[in-house]
């Protein structure tokens, strides 16, 4: 405290004379944080000294100054590594020698304010102070610049809590055990976790304890039976403690028994032994013995001891897995069960208890009645052991003295039986290692089953399906139900249901059964006989759902008023709930109304529909009628169930045709039919029709004039050779029939042919110095140049390619002519492949070979034996009459040499 | 009032003596199957989450305005130049005396990190013990034929220090280890250079012997207190382990 602010603290004590006093005290704030005055006075306090008293005057101030003990550091802090509990407020300070303003003080990195106490010395309170760490909270203070450095670490210890749980116990009447939870541990650096002191009053006798937690003691021999305890915790800060009071023979934790032991076990019955610590002289133990099957306990017993304990458990299954746990206490005074000791064991099998349950199947295979046998598997409390196979012994009632005996081994549940018309006695039984159970008898006959029995339905609950039946007319020694596990399209797993014969309903319930399943039940009595008979026949669902899908629908018989639906294939028994019919809808044109039948309805897409229903669930046809010709409809066909109707998502557009599309089909197909006959028929006869309408090329060798002029006989006509044409021009010129017939008879050269000019078809000169007539053409075709036809007293006619010179003489006449013409032809032809024969044609426009002109009279060129027709169309006088140019001379060439590549 | 550096005069005397103990371990006879070995373990020892790193955590120093105050003490420990001027009988001598020293102040810093000093310890251990089989191997080879350069001297026994606050400790003792992890990266380099040229460094240790570096003051900043010169090497330049040490 500073002398402008003094706060003070006021201590009083008792001395008596020449005593010394001290008094040890702390200030709030740190000594090197301010000076420190003291001063004091006195009063006497005597009995003989009426009071009150008078107090003497103060004595002067002393000083304490331990700024004046700091050494030249630049910057302390204070109080150094003081040792605070948790929740304290603590004040701290700095004293700067460097006298700087730009001092910050922080506390675990956390800038802290606080007062200013003079030009060197800060003053902080922290408040509520925690526990950070064991190394404790660092608190410094460092100049802003400078790097000048003073810290402090403040250790915040926990707050040590009283000892919970304290208790003591023996296990021998020896040593006392006396534990307790510590709480937190209070250990930092400056200060050591805190330690615990046991001090028993009544010995007066303390034990520093080794532990945080326990504590051992010695119990004395001088009989104490009676302990008051207390247990003292400390640490730098604080103290705390806890006692008790007890009686030690009340106080007895037996050790745990030991050695527990089966012993004879057999099926039903075993022996269990254990031993236990012995507690003084003559201590007698209670223990209870337990057995446990399958974690829970079945049998408790309790069993007086001093060392040994035996213990006889009976009606114990068998083969079956055991615990057996002891515990023992002190008898003479209940504290506490000792730990448990176990120990397992199995006892020993035993001939299954419970004939196996047996259901058959009959079937005809291959012609043979087959009976397939199902046991279920006993359960374990009637196994009494592993079942290691069954025995199937199937007796002939009809000659009794024949057997067959089947071992089947376990685990298998079923087995086949090939009969014939016989009947059967089938014993069924389990065996394990001890012996066979009970037999389980059935009685089956080798004839085909009645399957015409009374049909209905059953509905299914939560609880599953509560099927009923009539009772059977006379004896009935039981009824059983058979169903299948899954749906109808899976194999079937056969369950079945014993009933007895004073029953005649049951819930039959299975956590295989699933909504929108169809589940067929069987309801069969048995007879005195042991044999079966098919009673009832039952189909139910769990749950009836809607149809998910809609029936595949073939639509035939389209008219232009109505067509039919049918959906045949549609199985009512695989759907999700007992079909009751469908529903037909059918969508109409715009604006026209439903039929009467129909209903109108309005489809979930707001749309209007008319719709039929069909409450015959076998009705599997319809017929839409009284439709518009040529309109478009829409329908579908959906099944509904009790509970909705199948999907309306997948409509069918149909559009009915025109009212005289009908009677025009009747028409037009048979007219079809008579074209296609005439076209085939045509088509067969194409080349004779080929040949008669339209050959290939017109041929003048075969063509009908031929016949003509043969049939005429007219000497005058004859054949122009193509390679006397010069194709350049054609002239057409009236020539009298007889100087015609000179030309042909006096043919001796070109240059006499110029002159005559007979009435020939010039066809374009190609020579320039060609001053003949050259050879001309006669079209006898009609059908290339109708003009040119009316020229039938052409004079000119090509000489034979193949002809030599010689010949031609002989030609002037025209049978020579003919012959020639024929033979040369003919030859031609034999030498033109086969293919391109028909699309040959003499070249009207062939020459003889360029650039042997002037040989042209006395050589006749070279046969163009396949030259192609390439000028068909007429050509202009004007430009026939041209004179004659290189060019065309080169045309001609190119002519010929196309001629050529077709050789 | 006056703050001793870690290291001190028991430690120099302890390293003298290094060359005499017995080596109760058998010794790898290839000088650079050795070197190898003690290069390896220098750079295990100057990895700062070994020792400092968990130190300035348990401490509560990781926080701004402490951590910066954990630099090394100049002069705490030899400086790279300094090691690298030596001679290496010199250098092997300085070594394990510096590391003996460490163990000593290690075994102090036993409460602070109980597991990590442990097994630094043991490393410690192991590396003198390489070391010894170093001296003996140079020992054996005529470069042992050199005249040993001359130590240090103990100098001036220092006057008796007040106990220092827990505060303070902590600064010193961070200071110290990060000393550590720093003169280890320097016996690292010095060492990798051994395996660089051998000859070269022979030579240099002929030339150089040990000697105070005039002027050399160990009252840096950070160890304010009157922290008392021990090694008189100078200081040139500050090698940072590559990044290991604490920023």
């Amino acid at each position: 405290m500073s002398q402008e602010d003094p706060a003070g603290e006021n201590y009083s004590t008792t001395v008596k004379r020449n005593q010394v006093l001290h008094w040890s005290w702390e200030s709030e704030l740190p000594l090197e944080c301010a000076a420190h005055f003291i001063r004091m006075r006195s009063m006497v306090d005597d009995a003989r000294i009426p009071k009150p008293g008078f107090w003497s005057n103060w004595s002067s101030w002393e000083e304490a100054d331990a700024q004046n003990m700091l050494g030249h550091d630049p910057l302390f802090v204070f109080p150094k590594d003081k040792l605070v509990e948790e929740g304290s407020n603590v004040t701290i300070c700095y004293v700067s020698r460097i006298h700087q303003d730009n001092i910050s003080c922080y506390l675990e990195g956390v800038q802290i304010y606080g007062e200013q106490l003079d030009r060197s010395v800060s003053a902080f309170e922290l408040k509520n102070v925690s526990f950070i760490r064991e190394k404790g909270t660092n608190v410094f203070c460092k100049v802003d610049q400078g790097g000048v450095l003073g810290g402090i670490v403040l250790f915040v210890s926990k707050v040590l809590e009283e000892p919970k749980d304290f208790s003591c116990e023996t296990q021998d009447l020896k040593t006392l055990t006396c534990t307790w939870d510590p709480g937190s541990d209070t250990g930092l650096t400056k200060q050591p976790s805190q330690s615990y002191t046991l001090f028993e009053s009544f010995s007066g006798k303390k034990t520093l304890c080794k532990h945080r937690n326990w504590c051992d003691w010695q119990v004395a021999q001088d009989s104490q039976e009676t302990y008051n305890f207390t247990l003292l915790a400390e640490n730098y800060l604080r103290k705390r403690s806890v006692s008790i009071l007890f009686n030690l023979t009340q106080r007895v934790h037996p050790m745990t028994p030991y050695n527990l032991l089966p012993k004879n076990v057999g099926a039903t019955k075993a022996t269990m032994t254990w031993k236990v610590h012995s507690i003084g002289n003559n201590s007698t133990l209670l223990c209870q013995l337990e057995l446990l099957a399958e974690g829970k306990v079945i049998q408790q017993s309790n069993v007086s001891i001093k060392v040994n304990g035996e213990y006889l458990l009976s009606e114990l299954e068998p083969d079956t897995e055991y615990v057996a746990r002891v515990r023992c206490a002190y008898t003479n005074h209940f504290w506490k069960w000792s730990e448990l000791i176990s120990q397992k064991f199995n006892t020993a099998e035993a001939a299954p208890s419970e004939a196996p349950d047996v259901w058959r199947n009959l079937k005809m295979v291959s012609g043979h009645p087959t009976v397939s046998l199902f046991w279920k598997p006993l359960s374990k409390v009637h196994a009494n052991g592993k079942i290691l196979f069954y025995n199937v012994i199937v007796e002939n009632l009809d000659k009794p003295s024949r057997f067959e005996v089947l071992s089947i081994p376990a685990p298998a549940s079923s087995t086949e039986l090939t009969l014939d018309q016989c009947s059967y006695q089938i014993h069924v039984t389990a065996h394990n290692s001890v012996g066979p159970s009970p037999a389980s008898v059935i009685v089956v006959s080798g004839d085909p089953e009645n399957e015409e029995v009374e049909k209905g339905r059953v509905n299914g609950t939560e609880d599953g399906f509560s099927v009923s039946w009539k009772p059977q007319s006379g004896d009935a020694t039981g009824y059983v139900v058979e169903w299948c596990d899954g749906p109808q399209d899976l194999p079937c797993v056969l369950q079945w249901k014993n009933l007895g014969p004073n029953t005649t309903s049951t819930v039959i319930s299975s956590g295989d059964f699933r909504p929108g399943v169809r589940y067929n039940f069987r309801i069969y009595g048995i007879s005195t006989k042991r044999m079966a008979h098919l009673l009832e026949k039952k189909a139910g669902y769990l749950e009836e759902l809607a149809p998910s899908d809609n029936p595949q629908v073939v639509m035939s018989k389209l008219t232009s008023h109505s067509f039919t639906l049918s959906w045949k294939d549609y199985s009512t028994e695989s759907q999700p709930g007992f079909i009751q019919g469908y529903h037909v809808y059918l969508k109409p044109k715009a604006g026209e109304q439903c039929h009467p039948a129909f209903e109108k309805t309005v489809l979930p897409e707001d749309s209007v529909c008319c719709k039929y229903t069909i409450d015959n669930p076998e009705q599997k046809t319809f017929v839409v009628e009284n439709l518009q010709p040529e309109s478009v409809y829409e329908f579908i066909v959906t099944p509904y169930t009790s509970v909705g109707e199948g999907p309306l998502d997948a409509f069918t557009k149909v559009t009915t045709p025109d009212e005289y599309s009908h009677t025009l089909i009747h028409i037009i197909l048979p007219m079809i039919f008579c074209i296609l006959i005439v076209m085939i028929i045509c088509y067969l006869k194409s080349q004779w029709l080929k040949e008669k309408c339209y050959p290939d090329s017109p041929n003048p060798y075969k063509s009908s004039v031929l016949s003509l002029i043969k049939s005429k006989e007219n000497p005058h006509l004859t054949i122009m050779y193509v390679n006397d044409c010069v194709p350049d021009a054609i002239e057409v010129i009236n020539k009298p029939e007889g100087s015609k017939i000179q030309f042909l008879g006096t043919r001796k050269s070109p240059t006499e042919t110029e002159f005559t000019k007979p009435a020939c078809l010039y066809l374009l000169p190609t020579e320039k110095n060609y001053s003949g007539p050259g050879p001309c053409i006669c079209f006898e075709n009609f059908t290339y140049n109708q003009a040119a036809s009316d020229f039938a007293s052409c004079g000119h006619f090509p000489v034979t390619p193949q002809a030599p010179p010689h010949q031609l003489g002989p030609l002037t006449s025209p049978e020579n002519l003919l012959k020639a013409l024929e033979q040369n032809y003919m030859n031609s032809l034999g030498e033109i492949p086969a293919g391109e024969a028909n699309l040959n044609y003499v070249s009207q426009l062939a020459s003889p070979t360029s650039g042997d002109k002037d040989s042209l009279p006395t050589n006749p060129p070279e046969p163009a034996l396949c030259s192609e027709y390439k000028m068909q169309t007429a050509i202009p006088l004007g430009l026939a009459s041209a004179p004659p140019s290189e060019n065309s001379s080169l045309s001609s060439t190119t002519l010929l040499g196309q001629g050529e590549h077709c050789r | 009032r006056q703050v001793t550096c870690p290291l001190s005069a028991p430690g120099v005397i302890l390293g003298l003596l290094f060359l005499s103990m017995t080596a109760t371990s058998k010794c790898l006879g290839k000088y650079h199957e050795l070197l190898l070995q003690l290069r390896r373990q220098a750079d295990l020892m100057q990895d700062t989450s070994t020792l400092l790193d968990p130190y300035i955590h348990i401490q509560g120093l990781d926080t701004p305005g402490l951590k910066e105050h954990c630099r090394e003490c100049s002069g705490a420990f030899p400086s790279e130049d300094a090691l690298r001027g030596l001679s290496r009988q010199g250098f092997l001598q300085t070594l394990n005396a510096t590391l003996g020293l460490v163990l000593h102040r290690l075994t102090a810093l036993y409460q602070d990190l109980p597991e990590a000093q442990q097994l630094v310890g043991l490393n410690i251990r192991g590396f003198r013990s390489n070391i010894h089989c170093m001296s003996q191997l140079l020992r054996s080879s005529s470069e042992a034929e050199t005249p040993e350069p001359t130590q240090p001297g103990p100098g001036p026994t220092p006057p008796p220090t007040p106990p220092s606050d827990a505060f303070q400790h902590k600064l010193k003792s961070c200071r110290f280890l990060h000393g550590y992890h720093r003169f280890m990266h320097s016996v690292g380099q010095v060492l990798q250079e051994w395996g660089e040229s051998r000859s070269r460094s022979r030579s240099r240790s002929r030339r150089h012997s040990p000697c105070r570096a005039p002027g050399d003051t160990a009252l840096a900043r950070p160890c304010r207190g009157g922290a008392r010169k021990m090694w008189p090497f100078r200081r040139d330049r500050r090698l940072m382990p590559r990044g290991q040490l604490p920023r």
